[in-house]
């Protein structure tokens, strides 16, 4: 019995071997490429999640190419970049991302060029060109744009016998307290961590300031800075902002200002939607001007950008992400995606189209090519982290030391 | 040949028996080896690593640098939040914990009586240990906002908040009372817990004990104090130690409530810990090495402690 058992496990081995050499055998000519697409989610619900505009692409792409399915996955927005980034520490790479990009994954070589991905990179907008590149070679697609901008609300404004909106820190100060009065928040502050990068740069800009100086160099700590974190201190301690900034996210602040509750924000195009969503306001009872400066209305601004970007994984999978860029970044795409969202595309030919479909959003647009834009040091990943977590606490006594704890993070790299 | 048969026999049995005794010997393996493998590899292993990552320099995306000796833990010793997030630690666990423990006695006692009602009673306390600590801590969020909270609508319909979107109204935007606030949805987590383990020791203690203490005119405190105290202290024990460490290694309420904010000041070393991984893993690694040692301290203690109440017992 026992030495019959043998043969028989034997062939029962053998067999297995030989099934499962058929099936892997033949699995290869057969099986789809699978590409894993994870998209920040711009919506801000159910109705209008990013799932949705991401999907139609992919069955439309899928329905065109046959061998290769794109499965999807949104993230929320705040998670995004700490779902990125634990997919990459545990070695689960997706193929491609939207959001934000780092230039430290192009550092660790995992990304793939965007001339190995891409037919026509000459289309991706100029203006962001340096922001997607690492070591002269660029690796980040722009996908979607945006420009920030002051948004106030008119019916405050008028109540408060406003003319019109703040063009200096000061008249922004006394336009603040004026529409505190009447009980509502003057001017929103979202310092927490969602997006408090963003906030404070417009700020320092406001006084000549910035994370960087013109040759890279950084300057978080510099005199500048600590006056402009000085005024806002002095903004909220007089209880002209929402209470508390550095606790408050831009989310709710934005969905503050569509209730009719804030006077002055800064605030991006994305804004549009949530004010016509909330129905408070008509389109007459809110207007947008330049970024307040210390002096004078900036005749510049924050330009920000979310990018398309490609990981190498195991290589094998080129010649279908290249596809499915080309086919993503089509001008019906990216016009689709604006019209969403209300912001506004990345590649030079969706811009021009959607300039025609959008003229409301011209103006945006044509104030990105000259807009201040984030480092694109791959340190920016930490010490936009520690920016978020910690500005907020520089509203108070003294703002120094909390600038020399970032500008001690940016000078000691990764 | 009784002599050779003698000697044949221990080299029979030196070639023969030890395998069947090592085979015996081993046999317990079988059943007990699962475990042991699991332990290793759920329990050990990851401590292993975590110890051997505390010492290597990784950069924020994974990649492994090289050692770093002790430098993460310089890194770490040197964070200027660092002491308030160790108080604070503290603070917490000796707050959520006592004040847990203290209600917990209270709930069990009342829970241990007839009364009508009590089989609903005892239902409705489970409803705070069933529900995801996740949702109540978002619940509470928002219960508290500045804006339009639940919790804020009622003051101000009480006439006891003047007005929204104040420090008053804020909560969760300053650390003393967003921190208070988290330690109140700590403790009412860990309530039904704590009252359903004293609960169990209350109805374990025969009532002969109690008969004889009334007999003796024991008045009610002295028999609480004298008695059900006593004899509940293993039950108590159980609860306050799993309480500790459940409560030190908290993270949903801080992370949901406030993510620690403003800047660190309303971070535990546990949340404090899940922050540095965001930028810097191996000192993020060294901070769980500290977590790590802190338990293990506080595990001995109460060892040590039960080991020293249950003698005279």
């Amino acid at each position: 019995m026992r030495i019959a058992r043998r043969p028989i496990a034997l062939a029962g081995a053998s067999a297995a071997l030989a099934l499962s050499l058929a099936v892997f055998g033949t699995a290869p000519a057969r099986a789809d490429t699978v590409l894993n697409l994870v998209a920040a989610d711009y919506g801000t619900g159910p109705s209008d999640t990013s799932q949705i505009y991401w999907q139609k692409i992919a069955d439309a792409f899928h329905a065109a190419n046959p061998t290769i399915t794109v499965k999807v996955q949104t993230v929320n927005w705040n998670d995004f970049d700490t779902k990125i980034q634990t997919m990459v520490q545990n070695r689960q790479y997706p193929d491609i991302t939207e959001g934000d990009y780092f230039s430290n994954y192009a550092q660790e070589g995992l990304l793939y060029k965007v001339s190995d991905v891409m037919t026509d990179p000459s289309n991706l907008m100029p203006a962001f060109t340096k922001l997607g590149s690492y070591g002269g070679a660029q690796y980040g697609m722009p996908f979607t744009t945006s420009s920030r901008t002051l948004f106030y609300n008119k019916k405050l404004f008028a109540q408060a016998g406003l003319a019109g909106p703040p063009k200096t820190w000061d008249e922004l100060y006394t336009d603040a307290g004026k529409i505190e009065a009447l009980g509502k928040i003057g001017y929103g502050m979202p310092l927490g961590p969602e997006e408090a990068q963003a906030e404070t740069l417009l700020w320092f800009l406001g006084n000549g300031g910035g994370y960087q100086n013109a040759s890279g160099q950084w300057v978080i700590n510099s005199p500048q800075n600590v006056e402009t974190l000085e005024f806002m201190t002095k903004l909220v301690k007089a209880g002209y902002t929402e209470p508390n900034p550095g606790t408050k996210n831009r989310a709710a602040i934005l969905e503050q200002f569509a209730q009719g509750q804030i006077g002055i924000i800064n605030g991006i195009t994305a804004l549009i939607p949530i004010i016509k969503t909330a129905g408070v306001l008509t389109d007459s009872d809110w207007g947008t001007a330049a970024i307040t400066g210390k002096t004078g209305p900036l005749d510049t601004t924050l330009g920000v950008c979310d990018f398309m970007a490609a990981f190498k994984t195991d290589g094998s999978k080129q010649a279908a992400i290249k596809k499915f860029v080309d086919f993503a970044l089509q001008d019906k795409y990216q016009i689709a995606f604006s019209e969403e969202y209300n912001l506004l595309p990345g590649t030079t030919s969706g811009a021009a189209a959607f300039s025609k479909v959008d003229p409301q959003l011209a103006p945006f647009m044509a104030a990105l090519p000259k807009a201040v834009q984030y480092p694109n040091d791959p340190v920016w990943a930490q010490v936009k982290v520690q920016i978020q977590q910690i500005i907020g606490t520089a509203i108070g006594p003294d703002p120094k030391p909390v600038l020399d704890t970032i500008q001690e993070t940016a000078l000691k790299g990764s | 040949m009784s002599i050779s048969a003698a000697r044949d026999e221990p080299v029979v049995a030196r070639t023969r028996r030890p395998p069947l005794k090592l085979a015996a010997r081993l046999a317990p393996l079988v059943w007990v080896g699962p475990a042991m493998a699991l332990i290793v590899v759920v329990v050990l292993w990851p401590v292993v690593i975590m110890i051997e990552t505390a010492f290597q320099h990784i950069s924020p995306d994974g990649f492994i640098l090289g050692w770093a000796g002790w430098r993460n833990f310089v890194y770490l010793w040197e964070e200027p939040d660092l002491p308030g997030i160790l108080i604070r630690t503290g603070i917490w666990v000796g707050t959520v914990v006592v004040g847990t423990m203290l209600i917990s006695l209270a709930l069990a006692q009342l829970f241990n009586q007839k009364f009508p009602g009590r089989r609903f009673a005892r239902w409705a306390l489970i409803a705070p240990w069933a529900a995801s600590v996740v949702m109540t801590a978002i619940v509470f969020r928002w219960a508290l906002d500045a804006n339009n909270g639940i919790i804020n609508v009622v003051l101000y319909d009480l006439g006891l908040l003047h007005r929204f979107n104040t420090d008053a109204a804020d909560w969760l935007g300053t650390p003393g009372s967003a921190f208070a606030w988290m330690i109140v949805v700590a403790i009412y987590v860990s309530v039904p817990f704590s009252t359903y383990a004293l609960l169990a020791g209350l109805q374990g203690i025969p009532s002969d004990v109690y008969e004889a203490a009334r007999v003796d005119g024991a008045g009610a405190w002295r028999t609480y104090f004298k008695i059900t105290l006593p004899l509940l202290r293993p039950a108590f024990i159980v609860a306050l130690l799993i309480n500790v460490m459940n409560v030190f290694n908290s993270f949903p309420i801080i992370w949901e409530m406030t993510r620690g904010g403003p800047g660190h000041q309303t971070s535990t070393t546990t949340t404090f810990m899940y922050q540095l991984k965001e930028s810097y893993i191996g000192e993020s690694a060294a901070m769980s090495v500290v977590n790590f040692g802190l338990v293990v301290v506080i595990v001995a203690i109460y060892l040590r402690a039960t080991v020293w109440n249950r003698e005279p017992v």
